[in-house]
């Protein structure tokens, strides 16, 4: 399978490691191999450079100019509603819910194991309708 | 300094079709299947253009996986020729004073050699996979070695050139052995 989403002016990122980890950001200008000049105005992410190694690529992309200013950029980013479709991705809600898991509560965890092992007991019941244990 | 992107591309010849799944390439042509792995390679190949289309890319590439690119092209363009045309490699018997004697078994899948330096060793070489052998008809002390896969025909070739080696005799002097003496395709133009 080959490269599908590539590093472009435009491209919209997810930082995944460092004092930004978990905010989208737009990738306006390409430093060099190893860093990328990002800026999220509307999500809290100066604009600054980011090393490769901490983002993600999305698969959303937004047609703005190299260097583009940041008011021009939040301007794309609102227009093209990023935030609505990167909550409505399956990469935003995997995100999403891996911070939910993160922190819930003892008693939380403890409801979620009790809710698991039912619903494997029912897959199990139908699993042994198709499928006889030997 | 690593090169961001290295591409090369080739076209698929008329009556080959390509496919190509985690880096394991499969081409049917009309004298058959062959297929070839390239797991050994970190480079992207894409069949494009509706199957008309090879394209090999190679991401960050230091100088040796940079070349790597045009090789495994040209690993992809062997399968090509040796499905629509194979590969045929003659090969001659010299010998200066004791005649070579050569006998191939019904099925073409080996070669036993005889008398070679007037040595009473048999030597008996199994031909690889899809590789025929036979003595040809047109020229004397010569064999002919038939296939599609260019690699395995000019390996059994090596095989055969390799085992009539002279030992412990002054090579420039006995040059006696069976060499490989014409590369061509079985479908000639």
């Amino acid at each position: 399978m080959a490269q599908a989403r590539f590093v472009e002016i435009g491209r919209v990122v997810y930082a995944n490691f460092g004092p930004e980890s978990g905010k989208l950001c737009v990738i306006v200008d390409v430093i060099d191999a190893k860093r990328a000049l990002v800026d999220g105005p509307t999500t809290g992410v100066i604009r600054q450079q980011m090393p490769f190694s901490r983002i993600s690529l999305t698969e959303f992309v937004l047609p703005i100019k190299r260097n583009q200013k940041s008011a021009n950029v939040a301007k794309s980013f609102d227009e093209h509603e990023i935030i609505k479709k990167w909550n409505a991705s399956h990469a935003g809600k995997h995100v999403a819910s891996a911070l939910r898991r993160a922190s819930l509560t003892d008693f939380e965890r403890f409801k979620l194991m009790v809710a698991q092992k039912k619903k494997s007991l029912l897959v199990k019941k139908e699993m042994k309708k198709i499928k006889p244990k030997h | 300094m690593r090169q961001i992107l290295k591409t090369d591309k080739i076209k698929i010849p008329e009556g080959v079709t390509v496919t190509s799944h985690a880096r394991t390439v499969t081409v049917t042509g009309p004298r058959g299947k062959l297929s070839k792995t390239f797991k050994h390679v970190p480079v992207d190949i894409q069949i494009l253009d509706g199957g008309k289309v090879v394209k090999i890319d190679s991401w960050f590439a230091n100088k040796k996986q940079a070349a790597c690119v045009k090789s495994v092209l040209s690993a992809i363009e062997n399968l090509f020729t040796g499905v629509l045309k194979g590969y045929e490699y003659h090969m001659r018997l010299v010998y200066a004073h004791f005649p070579i004697n050569v006998n191939i078994p019904g099925d073409k899948g080996s070669i036993e050699i005889r008398n070679f330096i007037g040595e009473r060793r048999v030597r008996k070489i199994k031909m690889l996979d899809g590789v025929a052998i036979e003595k040809s008809d047109a020229m004397k002390d010569e064999l002919i070695l038939k296939g599609n896969d260019l690699e395995l025909v000019s390996l059994s070739a090596a095989l055969i050139q390799q085992s009539c080696a002279a030992k412990k005799k002054d090579v420039r002097k006995f040059l006696d052995g069976i060499y490989v003496s014409e590369r061509t395709n079985i479908v000639k133009e």
